[in-house]
């Protein structure tokens, strides 16, 4: 994988012979040129980028996401969170946050019943842009296997959401996975699914 | 900062009026704010929502509003056949979700009089154990969070993933694993498993000296917990309280080994784990000596586990096994009838408790002879818990609320169902 | 005691049945002289159809397949009447104090009612009996006189109908191909 996503591909393996270093530069062996970033390398060290792409990694690689732990899949993602099997925070989303206005990425986790379904649709609008939604389990996705008066047959009903992660529950891999399918989205330049909605100022 | 001693006279407690589970403020003190705790906060003891009225610090009203997970898994199951019936039901109390498939399979057994071969009980009680084990893990590391430490949530989340991987080992799946059927088991134990399991036995023996390190003579856990919430027995019993929270003040009531005990229970000679302090840290210390318990119960069944088959014989309930369809036109007619319609059940109603992680866990189920269940109602123990909440809380502060609702444990998916 | 009306015994289990108004009565005979101290459950059952026609196998009634319609097919045979009405609410009693180990019983009372009969309240007899009521009260549509705080538990506030009772339809999406939902 790729460090700088603006790396130049085709690396020089070795530095042409007609270049000289310049005066009081260390010579680098050809052979140590790609593994170590030395100052004095110029032309391997600066790379150029645009803004957006910066902060579409920043975002991607920072993801905060807002506990929302419902049910049964709730006891998943605080394995994936606080349990270092599935560390999480190599991710750059250890830190899960009570409170939707300092979150980036809502998990909704769990069913979601007609009764929740206000308190969900509150705490997504308090979330600030860009906001991200991800469905984890099946009954969040679709309804799961209870479909019945009481529970929503799916979450994107209320919130837009942004990946789905199936299983009953699903294993905190799985939701790992999920959450790397939205990093890369988000690396690639998909705007998150709330700029269709029409309460947005 | 020296624990403070209990009284070993209880404090009366008076049923509250008019409503038994709702605490009213009883001044009309303008300076009262009422505020809400949930639908969604940290605690993640599911998706409750608390109404309080705080008097400064002090807690002088509460309401307890459910329902925000309402799964109407009873209207649910009442359109499916049993076997189809058996994955809604571990997903009610999620945390110690194979006593869920367990009671189920019970109720369907005794209403049907179908004997479950020796092995099967063992087996089943393995994992019943297994499964408390895990709902106290998980009530320990996200109690101690309630509570402000969080070191203990990592130990105990990592000592859930080994618990885990025995379930995932048997039946593929993490957490409901489906893997109780009605006449046994589904599937016997694999063949690495018995070495694994008596390789975790140590291991979490050291977790809970472990645990005990961290949180038994830790004077701000003492200080957090004792005292605090002390629940009479003679209180528990009128708010129908069954369970470790029962246990925490000194009755000795387990169905594990009252009349005997159920299932391999009858064979294992389980005595309860009771504490005398009826407050937040005799509940937590209950729920730890259980695991203690749990752990030697695991030990004593790895050593005891009968041969034998894993589950009934009777055609007419179980699926013959696959070899046989090749050879028996019986087992092929069997097999087609049980998997499209279903067996079915006599026309009654039953009633088969037993002991989850929380309390005293029933099936009420009413058959009508055919192949769905009529009605299904699951006696949960969270219901009954969290209508002591509030004569728990009269004049506490709001962080010892929080640290009583972690004791006394709710899991809302088995409260709403 | 002269009220029971019918003694029901099936599986090792006793059930009695009692006249809706010496609920109270018999409750607190149980409790204070027979010892009889732990309400374990309050369960409602909706008899509405329970000896409805022998369907065939695949599922429904003889309407079809119609997924909102409540489903009692592929019995053997008819059941006999559960009871006289449509409404069984039954108590679950259990000694646990009161009792050595060895000697703890369930016993299970029962009361028969109509849709638009109320039965009165446990609450002064078994305070734990609270949540269980309102939850009665909420998904079937019973009423306890004298509960103080009788209103919806686990739907919302603002929700029409009694969703458990048996003419009230399962919900949800209906699913394609598929006869069951």
């Amino acid at each position: 994988m790729a460090l700088r996503p603006d790396a130049p591909h085709d690396l020089p393996h070795t530095v042409p012979p007609t270049r000289t270093p310049p005066s009081g530069a260390v010579v680098i062996p050809p052979a140590q040129v790609r593994r170590s970033l030395r100052s004095t390398d110029l032309d391997q060290v600066v790379m150029t980028t645009s803004l957006e792409k910066i902060f579409k990694m920043a975002t991607a690689n920072s993801m905060w996401p807002f506990g929302f732990g419902l049910a049964c899949c709730a006891m998943e993602m605080i394995a994936m969170i606080s349990s270092a099997r599935y560390d999480v925070a190599r991710f750059g989303s250890e830190v899960v946050r009570a409170t939707p206005r300092q979150s980036d990425l809502m998990i909704v986790s769990g069913r979601v019943a007609h009764k929740m379904a206000e308190p969900i649709r509150q705490l997504y609008e308090q979330m600030l842009e860009p906001k991200y939604v991800m469905a984890m389990g099946a009954c969040s996705s679709t309804g799961g296997m209870f479909s019945n008066y009481s529970i929503l047959q799916g979450v994107d009903k209320i919130v837009p959401v942004d990946v789905y992660v199936p299983g009953c529950p699903p294993r905190p891999e799985a939701v790992v996975e999920g959450l790397m399918v939205l990093q890369e989205r988000i690396k690639s330049g998909i705007p998150s699914s709330s700029i269709n909605q029409e309460t947005q100022s | 900062m020296a624990a403070t001693e209990l009284p070993r006279t209880w404090p009366t407690q008076k049923v509250l009026q008019p409503t038994p589970s709702e605490l009213y403020p009883s001044s009309d003190n303008p300076d009262l704010l009422e505020i809400n705790l949930g639908p969604n906060h940290p605690s993640t003891h599911g998706v409750l929502r608390v109404v309080t009225t705080l008097d400064g610090e002090i807690v002088v009203g509460l309401k307890c509003e459910v329902g925000y997970v309402h799964t109407g898994i009873e209207k649910n199951i009442e359109q499916k056949t049993y076997w189809k019936a058996i994955p809604y039901v571990p997903r009610m109390d999620y945390l110690s979700f194979f006593s869920g498939e367990t009671a189920f399979c019970m109720s369907t057994e005794k209403a049907l009089e179908l004997e479950v071969p020796r092995r099967a009980e063992w087996i089943r009680v393995l994992f019943q154990e297994l499964a408390r084990l895990h709902s106290h893990l998980v009530f320990l590391g996200t109690g101690s969070v309630d509570l402000g430490g969080i070191a203990l949530l990592f130990y105990c989340f990592r000592a859930r993933d080994e618990v885990l991987d025995l379930f995932e080992m048997v039946c593929g799946a993490r957490m409901h694993p489906r893997y109780c059927q009605v006449g046994g088991v589904a599937e016997d134990l694999p063949k690495g498993f018995e070495a694994i399991c008596r390789k975790f036995i140590p291991f979490m023996r050291n977790q809970l000296d472990q645990y005990d390190e961290l949180i038994g003579a830790n004077p701000i856990w003492l200080g957090r917990t004792k005292g605090v919430g002390v629940l009479s027995p003679e209180f528990a019993m009128q708010m129908g309280l069954t369970g470790p929270n029962l246990r925490a003040s000194g009755v000795p009531y387990d169905l594990r080994s009252a009349n005997g005990g159920y299932g391999a229970y009858r064979e294992l000679d389980y005595t309860p784990v009771v504490e005398q302090g009826g407050d937040v840290h005799a509940r937590f210390r209950v729920r730890i000596e259980e695991m203690r318990a749990s752990v030697d119960l695991i030990e004593k069944v790895l050593d005891g586990m009968p041969g034998g088959p894993i589950i009934a014989d009777d055609r007419k309930v179980v699926l013959p096994p696959r070899h046989e369809l090749h050879t028996s036109m019986e087992s092929l007619i069997h097999h087609f009838k049980l998997v499209t319609e279903g067996f079915t059940v006599p026309a009654g109603e039953v009633y088969a408790p037993i002991e989850s992680a929380r309390g005293e866990f029933g099936f009420h189920l009413i058959a009508d002879g055919g192949p769905k269940p009529w009605r299904v109602r699951l006696r949960s123990p969270s219901l009954v818990l969290l209508q002591s909440l509030a004569p728990l809380c009269e004049g506490v502060y709001l962080a010892d609320l929080i640290a009583i609702l972690a004791s006394i444990d709710p899991v809302l998916g088995d409260v709403d169902r | 005691m002269g009220v029971i009306i019918r003694r029901v015994e099936h599986r090792g289990e006793l059930t009695l049945d009692i006249p809706v108004d010496r609920l109270l009565d018999v409750c607190g005979f149980l409790r204070d002289h027979e010892g009889y101290d732990l309400l374990s459950d309050v369960t409602v059952v909706d008899y509405l159809g329970y000896q409805g026609e022998v369907a065939g196998y695949w599922g429904g009634g003889s309407d079809g397949r119609d997924i909102n319609h409540y489903s009692h097919s592929g019995k053997g045979a008819v059941p006999e009447a559960a009871g006289p009405k449509r409404f069984a609410v039954s108590t679950t009693l259990c000694k646990v104090m009161t009792v050595t180990d060895g000697n703890h019983r369930r016993l299970r009372i029962r009361v028969w009612l109509d849709d638009n009969e109320s039965i009165s309240t446990l609450i002064s007899v078994y305070p734990s009996a609270d949540f269980h009521e309102r939850e009665a009260f909420d998904l079937m549509g019973i009423t306890f006189e004298g509960h103080p705080n009788l209103r919806r538990i686990l739907m919302p506030d603002d929700w029409g109908g009694h969703p458990q009772r048996k003419d009230y339809p399962i919900g949800g999406e209906p699913v394609q191909f598929s006869d069951e939902v």
